[in-house]
């Protein structure tokens, strides 16, 4: 009797001492939605923010807009701006030469520290150089060196101040600082002091010629927002009366791109949806029960005065307090399972995943759970409110009004009895069937849309051979394709194509020359460059509409002639690969015909290509090819870096027999070269080339089908893992509310158990009718899992599979296959237990029971 | 004499038709203040749906029930609750004490759910009178049948209600605590001025009220 005393929360609190079991299976419930809304939370998150990043790193800053030339004096105003946060400044000199990084760009630059850090690029160890001797690089380039990761080590690098000539010179440098390098980054940066570039550039602001990078004077501009970057950007050259001056806004921060990483997370917010349903389902239905059972409690409160609010507020203070325990534990759960699937989601993507611990996660979650809970207490709180005392003064164990008056006579079988119990509440009953049912169609839903991936589909987009291996320079987009590139030796094709267990093989070289264009071709062109279609181009891409239109106007492209033979020519000569024309393979080894290669890949047949029309006869450094057929461009083949130097207009790409190229151009090494390997001896050729990367050359650039097909399942583990794990606690939660629903149905029956015992039912009838009531809620179940499981599979997971290029579509229900046995086993387990631990107590004592 | 309630004409019909049960079949009945009044009848003859009438807790299908100047059938079922915290004291026969107050606790509920402060000194008084001045903390569960209708008679009396309406309060108790309890209430009763409305089946019991009314299938039969 001391303090206030306080009805409600006194009420609240000693209740829920009272039902510790009822309590258990709530929170157990409320934790579950908690967990699967923080995971998803967690992921959805994590998920766009490392698309970000990884754009990030791919632009290779992540300020809002770039200079990529610009003159002290302008810097100093743009900085000046009240919208500017932060400017950062470097001075390129040039290129590294070294040998060791053939393949890899490495820039020589002095940068103040904001351009380092918003370059991904400041030191970790040690600082970034001041005296003029120093020099800082990313651990990339040091392994490339052969530097260990010590400061003090010495640093040669080989570069050309004029890039004009050949001359060659070595700064020598003491490492002062380096970080970790980034592979997803195509370049990497290092770092002289500002004493260097100075000396270097004899103090002149900017490149003495076009032609020249020395000195070229770059910035970075971060702004306070991210919003309208272009309009803000342009209000900061005018206010700062600065014309002429061009910049580039970081593409990380397009809209496309935010585009982009929210639809990465739709998917999970569609399964926000699904674990909201799961939650109201089973909240819903623990506090229906809970309401129904204490029915006769809340009468005697309004009897005694507590009014239809207060009783809602004791409802809802009930499961406030369960949120209290529910959610908490449901958070941290669900980030560390968030925590253990964001890697694996990340797989494909290079570096560090980071996992995003926002705030915002866990009130999300928090608030997203809460008003499950809420939503979920609506009816029962209102359930409780309205309820007559009149009517919880009687004691009666029916809630169910609308009953049918009368009953059919009939042998009160056991069978009967079951079936007539399980309708005596159908709210209930049919809850328990959905929520059961949604985790059980969701599994097979999402295993059928994981089993329709078919991987042949997928590789064979990816890649036409079990090996791929090329040239270093063959994707180096920087420095450009080097066509005497001296990566794949003469020995080691030799000693690759006479390994055991070859089965075929392929060559791919390349030339590029400026082609003069006949008049047909140019119309071509013309046709297909419409109007519409640069002015889409542009949008994304200026510089190559222009392209296009020098092309158009002056008949000059870029040509790419490709040498082939073997596999790379079978992949692009296939039936649907041709687009027009029809290959024949003897005519064209004759060295008289070539392919015309379609940029456009999803041109049908029929329409104008931007190529040379089939029958045009070409001329290439003086020599005639007839066009044989115009093939769709394959990423494998005619993917890769363009040669260093000017490109005229478009480019075309040609395709001649490997034959007829190395007569005209013999200087020219093998670009790539494909081998297609037995099954049984994959493993000793992937050997042999470990052994060439550790032996003699480490950066042999090696596409095995097998690592595609590795990397693809650590890339779809993601989807895999995330539907399957959601759907299986969809599934538990079901099975929870389905267990919950049995024992409660069980255990609120015990009197009239008694009852019926008392009148002459065996134990063993009971029990066998307590095993019917579960194997009709299980055959339910079953009956519309299977049901709206087909529905799901057949018809949605089969359209969405139509659309997917990968997949092939299967209809299979093999989780709920699975289930079933589990399910009616489980029906029959859960009243045989329940009864046998209420069959504790005597027929009397459970009859005097209240 | 003053009436404190005044019930006319009250008719509670369940059911349609054939099934037709008239509960209640036109009662007219008024009760002074500070009687003691016991209505008397055989089970099945309507008495218990009375005095769910009178308390608000049901509603009639015709007829008016006034307490004091309250006219009962104009109140919503939310105001029908706040009224009867405020203005009637109830005593059940299976006491409905809640298992998870203590005591005290269940005393003072209805003040506390209606806002108010308990009158501590008041109910002090009353529990002293009822001998349970020991009992306060305990739960309702480890009373015994008696003890466990004192509790419910303090509470009932606890709110200074207009009127205290006991539904067969002795039904669970064998004679000599009924006894004891109908000794208890009466005295209570004349202690605080209260007006007590008493259902019984039993005549004995019944004898000790200042006025007995008997009801039978639906109507007074002698007041």
């Amino acid at each position: 009797m001391k303090g206030v005393f306080k009805p409600i929360k006194t009420l609240n609190d000693r209740l829920f001492k009272q039902n510790r079991g009822r309590n258990a299976v709530a929170v157990l419930a409320i934790l579950m939605t908690t967990l699967m809304f923080t995971t998803l939370f967690t992921l959805a998150q994590s998920m766009s923010r490392n698309i970000v990043e990884m754009t990030f790193r791919q632009t290779g800053y992540d300020a809002q807009a770039s200079f990529k030339s610009i003159t002290d004096e302008e810097v100093s105003l743009i900085a000046a701006h009240p919208d500017v946060e932060e400017v950062g400044e470097s001075i390129v000199l040039g290129i590294a030469e070294n040998k060791e990084l053939t393949g890899h760009q490495t820039e020589i630059r002095w940068a103040d520290e904001s351009y380092a850090s918003h370059s991904f690029a400041k030191p970790e160890t040690g600082s970034m150089p001041e005296k003029e001797n120093e020099l800082a690089a990313d651990t990339t380039v040091l392994d490339y060196l052969g530097i260990p990761h010590e400061i003090g080590r010495q640093v040669a690098i080989e570069w050309r101040p004029d890039l004009l000539s050949d001359e060659m010179i070595t700064s020598t440098f003491t490492l002062c600082g380096f970080w970790e390098g980034n592979e997803s980054s195509y370049a990497s940066k290092i770092w002289v002091s500002r004493a260097f570039a100075d000396k270097m550039t004899a103090g002149q602001d900017g490149p003495a010629s076009e032609e020249q990078i020395l000195g070229t004077h770059m910035a970075q501009v971060s702004l306070f927002h991210d919003s309208n970057i272009e309009e803000t950007m342009d209000n900061i050259l005018a206010d700062a009366d600065i014309t002429d001056l061009e910049y580039g806004v970081n593409l990380a921060y397009s809209p496309e791109m935010n585009a982009s990483a929210f639809a990465e997370s739709v998917p999970m917010y569609l399964g926000m949806i699904l674990v909201f349903v799961a939650g109201y389902l089973i909240i819903f239905n623990i506090f229906q029960i809970s309401v129904t059972t204490d029915v006769q409690f809340y009468g005697k409160l309004k009897t005694l005065g507590m009014t239809g609010k207060q009783l809602r507020k004791l409802v809802y203070a009930q499961a406030n307090r369960l949120c209290l325990i529910g959610i908490p534990a449901g958070l941290l759960l669900g980030w560390g399972l968030g925590v253990l699937l964001v890697p694996v989601l990340m797989g494909m993507m290079e570096g560090e995943a980071s996992i995003s611990a926002n705030p915002v996660i866990f009130i999300g979650s928090a608030i997203f759970a809460w008003v499950t809970v809420l939503i979920s207490c609506l009816r029962p709180a209102a359930l409780a409110g309205r309820v007559s005392p009149v009517e919880a003064l009687r004691v009666s164990d029916v809630p169910d009004r609308s009953r049918k008056k009368n009953r059919k006579r009939g042998n009160a079988s056991l069978a009967q009895m079951a079936w007539g119990n399980l309708w005596r509440n159908q709210k209930r009953t049919v809850l328990v069937i959905c929520s059961l049912s949604l985790g059980l169609v969701l599994l097979c839903s999402f295993y059928a849309k994981n089993a329709a991936f078919d991987m042949e589909k997928y590789l064979s987009e990816l890649t036409i051979a079990d090996f791929e291996l090329s040239d270093i320079s063959s994707e180096d987009y920087g420095g450009g394709y080097d066509p005497q590139g001296t990566t794949l030796t003469a020995s080691l094709v030799k000693e690759l194509e006479s390994a055991k267990g070859i089965e075929g093989s392929g060559h791919l070289y390349s030339h590029q020359l400026s082609w003069q264009m006949d008049d047909k071709t140019a119309g071509n062109l013309a046709a297909f460059y419409d109007a519409d279609r640069l002015k889409d181009w542009e949008t994304y891409d200026p510089q190559g509409a222009d392209g296009a239109r020098i092309s158009i106007q002056e008949k000059k492209a870029t040509a790419v002639l490709f040498g082939a033979d073997g596999i790379p020519l079978d992949a692009i000569t296939q039936d649907h690969s041709i687009l027009a024309g029809a290959f024949d393979a003897k005519a064209f080894a004759s060295g008289e015909y070539c392919l015309a290669i379609s940029p456009d890949v999803s041109a049908g047949k029929g329409t104008v290509l931007p190529v040379p029309s089939v029958g045009t006869t070409v001329e290439m450094d003086g020599r005639r090819y007839e066009v044989m057929a115009v093939a769709r461009s394959s990423g494998s083949v005619t993917g890769g870096a363009m040669e260093g130097g000017r490109s005229e207009g478009i480019t075309i790409e040609f395709v001649i027999p490997s034959d007829t190229f190395k007569e005209q151009y013999p200087e020219n090494t093998l670009r790539k070269l494909f081998l297609n390997v037995r099954d049984s001896q994959v493993n000793s050729v992937q050997e042999m080339l470990d052994e060439y990367a550790s032996s003699v050359d480490q950066s042999l650039p090696v596409t095995s089908r097998k690592t595609m097909t590795e990397q693809y399942e650590a890339e779809t583990r993601s989807s895999a893992v995330m539907g399957s794990a959601v759907s299986v606690i969809i599934a538990m939660v079901g099975l929870l509310n389905f267990a919950n629903s049995m024992i409660t149905a069980i255990v609120s029956r015990k009197r009239e158990f008694a009852v019926i015992q008392s009148v002459g039912m065996t134990k063993k009838q009971l029990c066998r009718m307590l095993a019917y009531e579960g194997s009709y809620y299980a055959g339910i179940t079953l009956a519309a899992s299977f049901l709206f499981g087909s529905l799901a599979v057949g018809i949605g997971v089969r359209a969405m599979t139509a659309a997917d290029p990968f997949s092939t579509f299967h209809f299979t229900l093999l989780p709920l296959g699975i289930c079933t046995p589990a399910l009616i086993i489980l029906a029959v387990l859960i009243p045989y237990l329940c009864f046998r631990n209420l069959d504790k107590h005597s027929i009397v004592e459970r009859l005097r029971m209240e | 004499m003053d009436a404190v309630l005044k019930a006319k004409g009250l008719k509670k019909y369940y059911g349609k038709g054939e099934a037709l049960v008239k509960a209640l079949d036109g009662v007219d009945l008024e009760i002074e203040r500070g009687r003691f009044t016991a209505v008397i009848g055989t089970s099945g003859s309507g008495k218990s749906t009375l005095l769910n009438m009178l308390g608000g807790l049901d509603m009639p299908t015709e007829g008016s029930i006034r307490i004091g100047h309250t006219e009962l059938s104009s109140l919503s079922s939310e105001e029908a609750t706040v009224f009867r915290r405020k203005q009637i004291g109830f005593i059940f026969q299976n006491y409905n004490l809640v298992p998870v107050l203590s005591v005290w606790e269940n005393i003072i509920l209805p003040i506390s759910l209606d806002g108010r402060r308990p009158d501590r000194k008041f109910i002090i008084e009353i529990v002293n009178l009822l001998g349970l001045g020991k009992k306060l903390d305990s739960l309702p569960n480890n009373l015994s049948g008696g003890q466990q209708q004192r509790v419910a008679i303090a509470r009932a009396l606890a709110s200074k209600p207009s009127i205290i309406l006991a539904d067969e309060p002795t039904g669970n108790l064998d004679t000599r605590t009924s006894g004891d309890v109908i000794g208890l209430l009466k005295m209570t009763g004349r202690e605080f001025h209260q007006t007590i409305v008493m259902i019984t089946h039993n005549p004995e019991i019944a004898r000790m009220a200042d006025r007995v009314v008997q009801i039978e299938d639906g109507r007074i039969v002698t007041q």
